[in-house]
């Protein structure tokens, strides 16, 4: 199972896509895998501007499962997608792996989301027309042309079955969203994410629609996956109470990072 | 990949999308139907008009005619090139005419196109033995009166004969021999065939289920007066003709106007002895016509004759006939246009319904152009399931149309296909492999090209806005 998520590009030396990496000739111990600097955004609605990020600045070490809290409107979610490259910001800068993403063209934007990163919403966002199987088959499927599917499709649904089997549901891999529990559909999302062995993994409420029983299965997992593989977790909750499983604690605050807490013993 | 998987799965799952199908399967369904009717008719109506005036017309430019066929049948057989590609030719006398008869007692009068011809040689340039109604005459074209309208013929007209229902008087045998009496022999009338429609009604109300019966008003054997004009001084001659057989291509212009007689016979009345006002051409392949026309307008270049291919002569109808079938295309096509506005009208709906889809869709890394591509993908496939299924439906509908066609008749009690326009027994179909191939690349297009607004909306969707989309 130690293949199911990439050891993060920054300390494997792994290019980012459409990159070439220079090597490393500094003796760093820990270089973070994702650096946030004074990320503004404000949304605007004609003449109004409603600022949200008002500068951000946030690290993230390889290996790190980091969760960002805040009250409703405190622009924690829209980090998020600033992060996973959904949206753009208006300032600032995002790195990732020490190269800087905010500013790519959109088709690299767009690999770098199929390829580096794995997403985690809180309504799950499973396609309805597809079974669990596909659903979690498809950033691979949009990764691959027509042939390169056609060549790798063997490998890619066994290693989808696996993922479904390693989230307990192996037994359910034929079924719709529709005929599926929310913990078992988050779970779903969740093989998605990591079928294509991502370098982070973004997860925006993942447990926000779920009951505590379901919410703390969907936490264990995201823990072993971290502890046992090191993937690197940036997870946004309301609930203080998750949180605890995770190394460090950033709250947010008014669209600025207020207070940092480290859980060294989490 | 994912774009064809989810194509495939938007089309079983949105019953929508069979709204998109049905519209296009009717348009295409339409199309083939019309065009395949209409090319039927148009068919039907130029191997007619081809048959009746054969491949080439030397036609005189007024109804005085032209002297002396034979002569000039002579001169273009001298050519080696006219005579290697002229299968036959036929002479004839045409003019208008004024026809007669009586029917129950009450007398009918007509207007009509008597034409005279030598009824074998106008047999070989065909379209002519073909559309005679008796087998024997098919086989050899004459004017002459079978036995039973012989029969008839003199039952009608039992008192030209020698009275016999008279007691002979008693002579007396020492009075000298009364004078013979001038040789009597009763008038033979010449024979004629006459079209179809002229010497027969039609009555709807007769048949069953929409069905109109013919009611014959002349008998073989009967007797017509035909008046006609003779001479320089266009004089009003007459003549008694028995009707020999009846003519019927099929054509009502046809059927409803000609009247043939023994081109002799007609030069003789109209005082225009060796005259006649076409000599009809058959050629051995007609696409050798232009050559042929060419040579024979050189040959007969100070001839009072005009030159024409049977194309030439009916061009305005056969320009007519190709206009009407183009307006009637771009029409039928509006059809399909509607069917794309119901694609366009759904496919945003859809779009609508799948923002959600696409916002995820983008976050996994699908690019703009991918799902543009799913959408247009989409709408190719509604537009080929469609097509497929029209392109049936058409098919169908075209081989059993006369099937439907009666039994819409026997619903409504209402006649679809009057047979009295055309005289064609069945509604006359023609498809063409093309043509239904052009129909369906129009339709998937227009598919396509509806679908494309609704793909761009869909690639232009901003993915936080589209995951937010409830």
């Amino acid at each position: 199972m130690n293949d199911l998520v990439d050891v993060p590009a920054a300390t494997t030396g792994q290019p980012l896509v459409g990159e070439s990496v220079q090597p490393d000739t500094t003796s760093v111990p820990i270089k973070p895998v994702l650096r946030v600097n004074g990320l503004k955004k404000a949304y605007r609605k004609h003449t109004l501007s409603v600022p949200v990020l008002h500068g951000v600045n946030l690290n993230v070490d390889p290996g790190e499962f980091v969760s960002i809290v805040g009250q409703s409107g405190s622009g924690k979610s829209t980090l998020l997608h600033l992060i996973g490259l959904l949206d753009a910001n208006d300032s600032g800068s995002i790195e990732f792996e020490g190269r800087r993403i905010d500013n790519l063209p959109t088709s690299q934007r767009d690999k770098i989301r199929n390829e580096a990163f794995g997403f985690v919403f809180q309504f799950y966002h499973l396609l309805p027309e597809l079974t669990a199987l596909e659903n979690v088959l498809l950033p691979l499927m949009i990764g691959k042309g027509p042939f390169g599917w056609l060549v790798s499709r063997g490998r890619a649904v066994t290693r989808a079955q696996e993922l479904l089997e390693r989230v307990g549901l192996g037994h359910r891999i034929d079924h719709k969203p529709r005929e599926l529990s929310g913990g078992e559909m988050q779970r779903t999302a969740l093989a998605r994410a990591l079928i294509t062995k991502p370098r982070l993994l973004l997860a925006d409420e993942p447990t926000g629609n779920l009951d505590d029983e379901s919410g703390a299965d969907v936490i264990r997992l995201l823990r072993t996956l971290n502890r046992e593989e090191g993937l690197t977790i940036l997870m946004v909750t309301h609930n203080l109470e998750i949180t605890k499983d995770t190394d460090r604690l950033v709250r947010l605050s008014k669209g600025l990072v207020v207070d940092e807490e480290l859980h060294p013993a989490a | 990949m994912y774009k064809v998987l989810l194509c495939l799965r938007y089309l079983q799952t949105r019953w929508l999308a069979m709204i998109c199908i049905v519209s296009v399967m009717l348009g295409v369904a339409t199309l083939i139907v019309v065009n395949s009717v209409m090319n039927g008719f148009s068919t039907k109506l130029r191997d007619r008009l081809h048959g009746l005036l054969s491949d080439i017309v030397i036609e005189a430019y007024d109804y005085d005619g032209f002297l002396d066929p034979k002569a000039k049948m002579a001169r273009i057989m001298a050519d080696p090139y006219l005579a290697k590609n002229i299968e036959s030719m036929a002479p004839t006398l045409e003019i208008f005419a004024m026809l007669q008869y009586a029917y129950h007692d009450v007398p009918f009068t007509r207007s009509i196109r008597l034409i005279g011809i030598d009824p074998k040689s106008r047999a070989e340039v065909g379209g002519f033995s073909e559309f005679l109604t008796q087998p024997d005459r098919k086989a050899k074209p004459s004017f002459d009166l079978s036995p039973d309208a012989k029969a008839r013929q003199a039952k009608n007209h039992v008192m030209d004969r020698k009275p016999t229902y008279f007691q002979e008087l008693p002579t007396d045998p020492s009075a000298p021999p009364p004078p013979e009496p001038p040789p009597s022999k009763p008038h033979e009338p010449h024979g004629l065939i006459i079209g179809h429609a002229i010497a027969h009604f039609r009555d709807r109300t007769a048949g069953s289920e929409g069905q109109v019966k013919d009611i014959r008003a002349l008998e073989p054997g009967d007797d017509v007066i035909i008046t006609t004009v003779s001479g320089q001084k266009l004089s009003p001659v007459v003549d008694r003709f028995a009707v020999a057989d009846y003519f019927r291509s099929e054509m009502s212009e046809y059927d409803s106007m000609y009247v043939f007689v023994p081109i002799d016979h007609l030069q003789k009345l109209r005082t225009m002895e060796d005259r006649v006002t076409s000599i009809l051409v058959r050629l051995k392949n007609f696409d050798e016509a232009p050559g042929v026309v060419a040579r024979l307008k050189t040959v007969l270049k100070n001839e009072p004759v005009e030159v024409q291919t049977w194309e030439q002569k009916q061009g305005a109808l056969l320009a007519a006939i190709r206009v009407e079938k183009g307006i009637l295309n771009i029409l039928l096509f509006m059809i399909i246009g509607v069917a794309g506005f119901g694609i366009l009208a759904i496919f945003t709906m859809i779009v609508a319904e799948k923002t959600r889809d696409i916002g995820i869709l983008k976050a996994l890394g699908a690019s703009r152009f991918g799902v543009m591509q799913i959408f247009l993908g989409y709408g190719l496939l509604l537009g080929l399931v469609g097509c497929l299924l029209g392109t049936a439906m058409g098919l169908a509908i075209t081989h059993n149309i006369n099937e439907i066609e009666s039994f819409i008749g026997g619903l409504t009690g209402q006649e679809l296909f009057p047979r009295d326009i055309y005289y064609f027994d069945k509604i006359p179909t023609d498809v063409h492999p093309m043509g239904v191939l052009f129909v369906n690349i129009g339709a998937v297009l227009i598919a396509v090209a509806f679908s494309l607004l609704p793909a761009f909306r869909a690639a232009s969707l901003n993915p936080v806005r589209a995951l937010r989309y409830e």
